[in-house]
């Protein structure tokens, strides 16, 4: 894992480019060391041939002065003296030059002072010799062999030192040949191993590289398309995006931020200078100090303003930003524009509506005052004053007379119930409830009591099994029961005792074909009656308000109470459907959905 | 002979309302004394006069000019020197928006103005005849609105 991470980071390469270096260094340094060395021990291979040379030359040199010396002796002709003569410069000479050659060396100048020793001892005797003959004619030659003999041990003595010496450099060069030899065997080698070293690594970098540019192409790529979708979106969403840098104090707006304007993508300078040339005056004091809290604010919080467009027209922009931080560690803030005047428009026509509707509501709650006071309050008296009128007078009243006042009665009475029944029907509203939970059962029984009078006489029987408990508002609910179950028995046959029978059941809705599709679980609860039905045509008719299937001398009633059955209902989230049979009976289902 | 009179109040802007009232406690044998009042501001200068005679039982209408029966039943309930009137709200209306807020505000009773005489006549017998004590210790929602 930690070779993995340490392979994908940039490190590798730099620690690998370091290596690199060192190597190179490294190599060039041996390499340097390599050829000084080359250099050094070819010139030991010509110093040692020099100086062997030299000691050649003076070798001769001295076999020079000796055989000039002998050709003297022999013949006592002075033109043999001349090489002896001129050997002892030459000697000199050449004994300098061996001695510089050799100053290195310290058996060398050991073995020279031998030497040096040992040539003047046979010029001692050459001159010895000379001197001898030339000085005393008649020598003893007994001390002339004596001293012929001295200066040949001597001269085989130079010979011997001088072949020594020769050998001795010849080892000296041997040692350092295999010095050098032997130093230069391990160099090929290291640099061989550093080489492929180096080059392994290099290999790895290459590899790396090569990934990085396939990587970085990818990336290239996507971020290519990224842009192509996000300036389509621009296009598309009505908005445009902006960049500020706060590092350069430099601005970069997106090709839609200029269309936004009316004008051509990047046909000014990118600036906040040039851009608030195109805001309202009226907002310009608002837009700035917003733009001043840029530098202040992590976040930029919405707000709105008025544009003037290159074409003069008047657009409402809106404005987001936020500070974020590039991978160059700037800080830059980055937003978004758009073009909000349709929403503004819209928002006000909606505005506008809630405004009307507002009014209109209103409107109705006074009209459901006026309903609920001022017309109860002169039927009432009306009522009041015949009730008076035919307790007191009506046995002095003609047959006709007694007859108008009955009918007045009737009238009164009827427009009593239509004005309870439509208060009752404008009270069913959403504002009023409580939701509580509540035993159906115990509102079934409740309706029982208030229908008790009507069930009596009619002989009624209502089966039920077990009602669910629900999350209602109870008196709604109550109401609801009352509704239908008085709906039927006010349209029972006659001669025959309603019965009403009263189910309920859980079902999902895509179980049922009768409810919208959703995910919503229903309690259906179904009122079941044998009365004289309907037909099947006036099956959401009847749940209009006012709405009646019966002329009202037959069957008294207002057309209002199924309507508000639906409104409660409704006003549950639930469904009410009704189902009809002439001369059978009646079906009513409701709907009420459930946690 | 000392006769025990019952007076009674009501206030009520509408003519022919006092009159079935005036009427119905005429009809009814109970010795009641009744005033009544064409709306708030007339009861309230009356009550708050000094050498008044305080009633047994105030009848108020809700919707009255000037100041409205909730107003007066406020101003009422303020006052220590009102706290053994008997009061009884009568109106024409029988909202929960009523009747709820004249509970919470200390009425006795509530009155649903009926529709024929002899119910009339029926329930300000009752009212007048209630024993107050009893009625406003078992007091609650349920037997506030007077049901006939």
């Amino acid at each position: 894992m930690k070779a993995k991470q340490l392979y994908n980071s940039t490190l590798l390469l730099k620690v690998i480019f370091t290596i690199s270096v060192a190597v190179i260094f490294f190599i060039a340094a041996i390499t340097y060391k390599h050829i000084t060395t080359l250099k050094e021990s070819s010139k030991w291979v010509e110093q040692s041939h020099e100086i062997n040379m030299e000691l050649e030359r003076l070798m001769s040199y001295i076999k020079d002065a000796e055989t000039g010396q002998r050709g003297y002796l022999l013949t006592k002709n002075e033109e043999y003296l001349k090489p002896y003569l001129t050997s002892k410069s030459l000697i000199n000479n050449s004994y300098k030059r061996v001695s510089k050659l050799t100053s290195n060396s310290l058996i060398q100048k050991i073995n020279l002072k031998h030497l040096l020793f040992l040539i003047n001892k046979r010029h001692n005797y050459l001159s010895k010799t000379l001197y001898l003959v030339q000085t005393e004619p008649n020598y003893d030659h007994k001390v002339l062999n004596e001293y012929l003999h001295v200066g040949r041990l001597t001269m085989d003595s130079i010979r011997l030192k001088i072949e020594e010496m020769s050998s001795t450099q010849k080892k000296i060069l041997q040692n350092r040949q295999l010095e050098y030899e032997s130093s230069m065997n391990y160099t090929p080698l290291l640099i061989y191993l550093t080489l492929m070293v180096t080059l392994v690594l290099i290999t790895i970098a290459f590899i790396k590289i090569n990934r990085d540019v396939v990587k970085l192409s990818k990336t290239v790529n996507t971020l290519s398309v990224a842009n192509e979708v996000s300036s389509l979106a621009e296009i598309v969403g009505g908005f445009g995006s902006w960049q500020h840098n706060f590092e350069t104090n430099t601005y970069t707006f997106s090709d839609n931020e200029y269309r936004l304007l009316g004008c051509e993508p990047q046909s000014f300078e990118a600036s906040i200078e040039e851009f608030i040339k195109f805001v309202h005056p009226d907002d310009l004091e608002y837009v700035m100090e917003n733009v001043k809290n840029m530098a202040l604010l992590a976040t930029l919080p919405s707000f709105t303003y008025r544009v003037i467009r290159k074409n003069g027209e008047i657009r409402h922009f809106r404005t987001i930003g936020r500070a974020v931080k590039v991978s160059s560690g700037e800080r830059t803030y980055i937003g978004t524009t758009s073009d909000v005047t349709e929403e503004i428009y819209a928002k006000n026509f909606i505005e506008e509506r809630n405004r009307e509707l507002e009014s209109n509501n209103k409107e109705l709650t006074a009209f459901n005052y006026i309903a609920s006071h001022d017309l109860q309050e002169p039927l009432r008296k009306i009522e009041t004053f015949l009730s008076r009128l035919i307790s007191s007078d009506f046995s002095t009243l003609s047959k006709p007379g007694q007859q108008y006042v009955n009918s007045i009665q009737t009238s009164a009475n009827r427009m009593r119930t239509l004005i309870d029944d439509l208060l009752q029907f404008s009270r069913t509203t959403k504002t009023e409830k409580s939701l509580e939970k509540v035993d159906f059962n115990l509102l079934l029984e409740n309706a029982k009591v208030e229908l008790n009078q009507i069930m009596e006489t009619k002989n009624a029987v209502i089966e039920s099994n077990n009602l669910p408990t629900l999350k209602v508002i109870p008196f709604q609910i109550q109401q609801l029961f009352i509704n239908i179950i008085g709906n039927s028995l006010k349209y029972s046959k006659e001669n025959t005792p309603p019965i009403i029978k009263i189910n309920s059941s859980k079902i999902a809705a895509n179980s049922d074909k009768s409810l919208p599709a959703n995910n919503h679980n229903y309690y259906k609860i179904t009122f079941e009656d044998n009365g004289i039905g309907f037909e099947q045509e006036y099956a959401t008719k009847i749940f209009t308000l006012f709405n009646r299937l019966h002329n009202k001398n037959k069957y008294e009633g207002t057309g209002i109470g199924l309507a508000i059955c639906k409104k409660i209902v409704e006003n549950h989230n639930g469904f009410i459907f009704s189902k009809g049979v002439l001369n059978e009976g009646s079906m009513f289902s409701i709907y009420l959905p459930f946690e | 002979m000392m006769t025990e009179y019952i007076t009674i109040y009501l206030a009520d802007d509408d003519a022919d309302d006092r009159l079935f009232f005036t009427d119905a406690f005429d009809e009814l044998k109970i010795n009641t004394k009744v005033s009544t009042f064409n709306d708030g501001v007339d009861l309230m200068n009356h009550l708050n006069d000094p050498d008044a005679i305080l009633p047994n039982v105030l009848f108020l209408d809700l919707n009255m000019p000037k100041k409205n029966g909730l107003e007066c039943l406020l101003e009422i309930k303020k006052n220590e020197k009102f706290n053994d009137i008997a009061i009884a709200i009568y109106s024409t209306s029988s909202t929960e928006e009523h009747i709820e807020e004249t509970f919470i505000n200390g009425a006795n009773i509530y009155i649903k103005k009926p529709n024929d005489f002899e119910t009339l006549k029926k329930i300000l017998s009752e009212v007048v005849t209630i024993n107050w004590q009893y009625h406003t210790s078992n007091l609650n929602k349920d037997n506030f609105l007077m049901r006939m």
